[in-house]
């Protein structure tokens, strides 16, 4: 935590008359030049959380820093931050290199310096030869680029990216999250992203903010938020989850589906109720005798990379399991899987709980290998 | 194929009735008999009458006059209403004023006419050029509204986010984003304000006073005082001319039809 954050949020709270509010009592920080996902259902606040930083709203309470500086009044013409948003928002009557001067002409720059630096920009995105067409002969991955050039030739300190890309193909998005990613780093400038797709977030991300319903999930680098998720929703929102109900015997041991199983997890009191996370590639399956668990298969769908099977143990659970290997319809299987596979989660812990006891079994470990 | 022959012979039927009248009254304005029945040779006789006629000349000119000014002078009232309109926040207060415009939209000419002649009287405005031309432009301003306000409501707010977000002030908005977005309704409301203006005759009817006129007004005296075939061959320019403004907007909203579609793909 040397260099300062470059936004800040206190418990920001947005509301519209007298609804529920829309976020609610929202604090982060943003550091300098990292790549930011806001990830959560639709109508979380994503797009909330980007107007607010962008100045397009304000809150209703509050307070949002950009370096150190109070911002909440500071109206969005004035702020160091563009956006590329979600419906491009190009503007019809101009066409492409006067939609990118646009900016610079409102600055009153020079009309040679403005020539040089929408050129610059849009080489950085790809589309050089197309100055002079109109936005309607631009494809929509085309667009979307003006949309980044238009944004970045202003060099903004933050870029705001509302699902830029959720109008396109799968292909033409695969190529554009690299392209994104790659401008990013090239610029190294601080980008915040906004997605509903997860895939999407972990791929791209330094660091990924799981929103829902106007409150901040967890916060983490997209490593941690698959692997050690936070609760329920968290878990199933990034990526598919086996999630069972459980009960903590002692550290490092846990009971679900009526056995005892070895574990990583600590930092419970003794016979605690709590939920227990086993992501689907993570479960090998085995002859009925080697497994640590028998389940009985109920479907089996191919997915390309592998099978996914849908299968039930004898207290009616339902585990997925994604494996290479397949295995018949109604056949007893066994399940095999490491300690380190087991995610044990508290019910109704806080983001700053669960970092707490993440840390304090952090120190416990460095004191063992003392 | 039967269907689509009787739809065309309809049409037809129907065009031809619209417009017999006018090429009737065409057809006469060049007989030289000087009636409106029993065509005599072809002559343009009526024709140089018209252009020796100096009065009818000056009418026509401020006729003309008229109608630019009151349409450029309403078409920036308009615009200015529509994007206060459309600027409101309140929902309410926004039905209200659009009701109030659309009232005077269809409030026939005539009580129009009358309210203003009383209003003219009362403040003492002498009936005249400016009488004529402050009555245009009051009525000319609802139609330009009604013409803009469309094209402010399909526009994106979006694109005003972006233009704030781009740095642009308030001002640069309006001059940068929404009065280039909307040109082709401002040009739309100019040219039916145009129109309105040029063929106006009741409301005119009330509030030109002794010694100035406008054309519907004179064709309709002169009518009253007998049939001369002047009428006809002035008619005849007026059509011409109209089915030239009507070739211009075309093309005008073709250019501009680029950016109208565009805008409603969105
Ligand atoms: N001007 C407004 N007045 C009232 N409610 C609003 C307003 N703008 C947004 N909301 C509400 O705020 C909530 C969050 O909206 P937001 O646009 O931030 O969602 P989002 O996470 O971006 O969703 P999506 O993924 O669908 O874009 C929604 O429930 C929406 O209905
Ligand atoms: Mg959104």
């Amino acid at each position: 935590m040397t260099e300062q954050p470059i936004i800040r949020f206190e418990n920001v709270t947005k509301q519209y008359d007298d609804d529920p509010p829309i976020l609610d009592n929202v604090s982060f920080e943003m550091e300098k030049g990292k790549f930011y996902t806001l990830l959560g259902p639709s109508g979380c606040g994503k797009t909330t959380i980007l107007r607010l930083i962008s100045g397009l709203i304000e809150a209703t309470s509050g307070k949002i820093y950009f370096k150190d500086k109070l911002i909440n009044h500071v109206p969005a013409n004035k702020r160091q931050v563009n956006t590329v948003f979600q419906d491009y928002a190009l503007f019809p009557h101009l066409n492409v290199y006067e939609n990118v001067a646009f900016g610079l002409r409102i600055r009153k720059m020079k009309n040679d310096e403005i020539d040089k630096k929408v050129r610059e920009a849009l080489r950085f995105v790809n589309l050089v030869g197309f100055e002079n067409r109109e936005i309607k002969e631009m494809s929509g991955g085309q667009r979307q680029r003006v949309a980044i050039a238009r944004a970045i030739v202003n060099e903004p300190e933050v870029l705001l990216l509302d699902e830029p890309l959720s109008a396109l193909d799968l292909k033409l998005r695969t190529e554009m999250q690299y392209e994104l990613r790659e401008l990013q780093q090239r610029l190294g400038i601080t980008f915040v992203f906004v997605t509903h797709d997860q895939e999407e977030a972990l791929a791209m991300s330094d660091e990924i903010f799981v929103i829902n319903e106007g409150k901040i999930q967890q916060k983490g680098t997209p490593r941690d938020i698959y692997d050690e998720p936070i609760n329920r929703f968290v878990a199933n929102f990034i990526g598919e989850s086996n999630i069972i109900k459980g009960k903590m015997i002692r550290d490092f041991l846990v009971e679900f589906d009526g056995k005892q199983f070895e574990c990583v997890d600590q930092g419970f009191s003794p016979n605690e109720p709590v939920e227990v996370v086993i992501r689907p590639e993570d479960l090998e399956i085995t002859t009925p005798d080697r497994g640590k668990l028998n389940v009985k298969v109920d479907t089996v769908l191919f997915r390309g990379v592998h099978y996914e099977l849908c299968s039930y143990d004898e207290n009616g659970n339902e585990w997925i399991i994604h494996s290479t290997k397949k295995a018949e319809i109604g056949a007893e299987i066994g399940l095999y899987f490491e300690p380190e596979a087991i995610h044990v989660m508290r019910f109704g812990e806080t983001e700053e709980e669960f970092d707490a006891r993440l840390e304090s079994y952090d120190s416990y470990g460095d004191k063992d290998a003392d | 194929m039967k269907k689509k022959s009787l739809s065309t012979i309809y049409l037809t039927i129907v065009f031809l009735i619209l417009y017999a009248p006018i090429f009737y009254l065409m057809y006469y304005s060049f007989n030289s008999g000087g009636k409106m029945y029993e065509f005599e040779s072809f002559s343009l006789e009526w024709y140089k009458d018209l252009f020796q006629n100096t009065r009818l000349l000056i009418i026509v000119l401020n006729t003309i006059i008229i109608a630019l000014l009151s349409s450029a002078i309403s078409t920036i009232l308009g615009t200015i209403g529509a994007v206060g309109i459309w600027h409101l926040k309140k929902r309410q207060t926004k039905n209200v004023l659009l009701s109030l415009n659309n009232i005077l939209i269809v409030s026939p000419d005539v009580i129009i006419g009358a309210s203003f002649l009383i209003m003219f009287t009362i403040v003492g405005i002498k009936l005249g050029f400016s009488s004529v031309l402050l009555s245009h432009i009051a009525f000319s301003v609802p139609i330009v509204v009604i013409m803009v306000l469309p094209k402010l409501q399909e526009m994106s707010s979006t694109l005003i986010d972006a233009a704030k977000d781009l740095g642009a002030s308030n001002f640069n908005v309006l001059t940068k984003v929404i009065l280039p977005y909307i040109t082709p309704g401002i040009f739309a409301g100019f040219f039916m304000a145009l129109t309105y203006s040029l063929d106006d005759f009741a409301v005119t009817f009330f509030v030109t006073g002794n010694g100035f006129s406008t054309l519907s007004v004179e064709i309709y005296s002169m009518a009253r005082q007998g049939v001369s075939l002047t009428i006809n061959a002035l008619s005849t320019i007026l059509f011409l001319f109209t089915i030239l403004l009507v070739i211009g907007y075309y093309f005008i909203s073709k250019r501009n039809g680029r950016i109208i579609g565009l805008g409603a793909r969105k």
